[in-house]
């Protein structure tokens, strides 16, 4: 299959917590409009790919590209304000915030409003408040959240709660999103649903989106391009046709020779 | 056309009212018309001024709420802050003799400054280190007073005579349609209108996207980072208006004492505010105002009819086993205690669930 240009480069990338070395030397590029995913076994770096991605962690070698913005050395909060978002394997609600107010935080870093034009809820700070309002209800429609909004995050179900973290980056408007495990945890049904939005919203905005998942059913339905790791190392990458018949795929989600 | 209800939302303008609500709007005229005719009923001196008092600290108690309950940062050195307004008042106001227009921004203003200073010390690191570095900001600061002669007086403190006159009226002597109103009468309508713009603006900014950001610091300052809010900055900018928010209390109850002392600016008046802060609510604005009524009069109903509780002792070498600040402190902690283990939502809290209840009454859920 021909590949786009490719909108994230990762090249090399190294990092080491003390002497355990998480990620040895990954490289990969993620075409525009791909859903990209990462699978691997527990343990194997997924997650600290999206940290390295969105700046939590800095890598000790390597570079990330986004659309030729280099990413590493960058805060978090700088990088999301480049367009990558992110979803949080345990939640990374505002839990006291309700769910309207954590989607508004979504679009902070498209707003202004700064303390004292917010004290005085002047005219400005008002239609700004007005517009990203009708942005974020457009989320929420498009994630059949509406019977939700004022509840707080907190207590939330927890697939609904999965699926409000998913709307907040989506309010973030981000050029990439990265979503870790966003069906952990949840039954047939839940992840069936979350997989008609998934594919809902990539129908309807221009997203390019990776994924980490244990749910091999759903990586295969939805994936266009597949990276394998193990240990920190990349052992395959493709089409989820491809990467399903690789032996060493096999080998390191089976174990040994099966 | 039949008319909607008037409780139906039709576009997001109603829906981001404040008062949105009849009952809401009611409830506010009700409160504002309390305010007004107050003075006028309770003509009494002394619970005058304990009202006064009430409302300056409501003031701090929004302040300090900005801070604690809504960012999750806890400071000590809210005195200090009160400390400072009250000096800059008593220079600005007494010395150069500025009107209130001026006082009052400026005592503000120096107290945001002083915030602007301290807070980048303490609040890029995380966890409790705010609370350390304003605890020692206290005891500085109580340094500084006694020493600082030339605007504190000293340890014999100064007086504080700045005028506050707002156009032609006078809040020490309203006249108003031929009608006199004492200093206490006039200082009660000052100070609670001050308490309703401090209240006012705080609410406006924790509905908007500072107010947001603050409150996400709080929740899960790692998250609020990854998606776009620079935890550091907001947790500097809650304390510089928290700070400047305690100076406007400051000026205002040096400018109604008239004068102030060091030993005023200790420990236990932060303390006070914390117990203020829990027992009305944290992360709420009115929240503030009810610690402020219920904890804020303590001390000086206490000092009032000390006599009448047994073990008091008001005099130095009196009768009684604990003497009126001692007992001051040991409520304040109790107070602490009671509503953190038994109603962490305080006040504010009993009242949403009344109010909760009376909603869907006749039904208990």
């Amino acid at each position: 299959m021909e590949r786009l240009t490719p909108l994230l480069e990762v090249r090399d990338l190294v990092l080491r917590f003390g002497g355990v070395t998480a990620l040895d030397g990954v490289s990969f590029d993620v075409g525009a409009g791909e859903l990209f995913a990462i699978i691997g076994p527990n343990g194997a770096g997924k997650t600290s790919i999206f940290n390295c991605l969105n700046g939590v962690y800095r890598p000790q070698q390597g570079t990330i590209t986004l659309d030729g913005t280099p990413l590493t050395g960058r805060s978090p909060a700088a990088i999301a304000s480049l367009g990558v978002a992110r979803t949080f394997q345990n939640l990374g609600l505002f839990e006291h915030l309700s769910l309207i107010d954590n989607l508004m935080l979504g679009r902070h870093h498209l707003m202004s409003t700064g303390m004292l034009s917010g004290m005085l809820w002047w005219g400005k700070a008002k239609r700004e408040e007005l517009a990203h309002r009708e942005a974020v209800e457009s989320i929420i429609e498009l994630l059949e959240l509406e019977s939700y909004r004022r509840m707080p995050a907190g207590l939330l179900p927890y697939g609904v709660a999965k699926r409000a973290e998913l709307g907040r980056a989506l309010a973030m408007e981000p050029a990439l999103l990265l979503l870790d495990e966003p069906v952990a945890g949840m039954n047939l049904e839940e992840t069936e649903d979350m997989a008609r939005y998934l594919t809902e919203v990539r129908r309807q905005l221009p997203l390019t989106m990776i994924l980490v998942e244990h749910d091999m059913r759903l990586v295969m339905d939805l994936a266009t391009q597949v990276l394998a790791l193990d240990f920190g190392v990349v052992i395959a990458s493709g089409t989820p046709a491809q990467i399903q018949d690789d032996p060493q795929v096999i080998e390191a989600y089976l174990g040994g020779a099966a | 056309m039949a008319k909607p209800h008037r409780n139906l939302v039709r576009d997001y303008r109603q829906d981001l009212r404040l008062f949105g609500s009849p009952a809401a709007r009611a409830g506010l005229a009700a409160m504002l018309v309390t305010l007004v005719m107050l003075p006028m009923v309770v003509q009494d001196d002394f619970w005058l001024s304990v009202l006064v008092y009430v409302g300056i600290t409501a003031v701090g108690a929004i302040g300090l709420n900005l801070l604690t309950g809504y960012c999750g940062q806890i400071s000590l050195g809210h005195a200090f802050f009160i400390g400072a307004g009250a000096y800059v008042t008593g220079w600005a106001g007494g010395e150069l003799g500025l009107p209130l227009v001026l006082w009052l921004p400026m005592a503000a203003l120096a107290g945001g400054l002083l915030g602007a200073v301290i807070g980048p010390f303490a609040l890029r690191l995380r966890g409790h280190y705010l609370a350390i570095v304003t605890l020692g900001l206290v005891f500085v600061g109580e340094h500084l007073w006694r020493n600082f002669r030339g605007l504190t007086g000293g340890n014999s403190g100064t007086s504080v005579n700045a005028p506050v006159s707002l156009g032609p009226i006078d809040f020490n002597r309203v006249e108003l349609a031929g009608e006199v109103y004492s200093r206490n009468q006039g200082y009660f309508w000052l100070v609670w209108a001050l308490v309703a713009i401090v209240a006012l603006l705080v609410k406006n900014l924790v509905r908007t996207r500072p107010g947001r950001a603050l409150q996400a610091v709080r929740d899960r300052d790692q998250a609020a980072e990854v998606i776009g809010v620079r935890a550091g900055r907001y947790k500097i900018g809650a304390f510089v208006v928290s700070s400047a928010i305690a100076s406007v209390a400051g000026a205002l109850f040096g400018s109604y004492q008239q004068f102030v002392s060091p030993d005023e600016w200790n420990l236990l008046l932060s303390i006070q505010y914390i117990a203020i802060v829990i027992v009305g609510g944290l992360g709420t604005v009115f929240g503030s105002i009810l610690g402020a009524v219920f904890v804020g009069a303590l001390p000086a109903l206490i000092d009032r009819f000390g006599d009448a509780i047994p073990g008091v002792r008001t005099s130095v070498g009196g009768e009684g086993f604990i003497s009126v600040f001692a007992l001051n402190q040991a409520i304040f902690g109790v107070l602490i205690v009671l509503f953190l283990v038994l109603e962490p939502r305080g006040l504010a809290g009993i009242w949403l669930r009344i109010k909760a209840y009376f909603k869907s009454w006749p039904f208990s859920y």
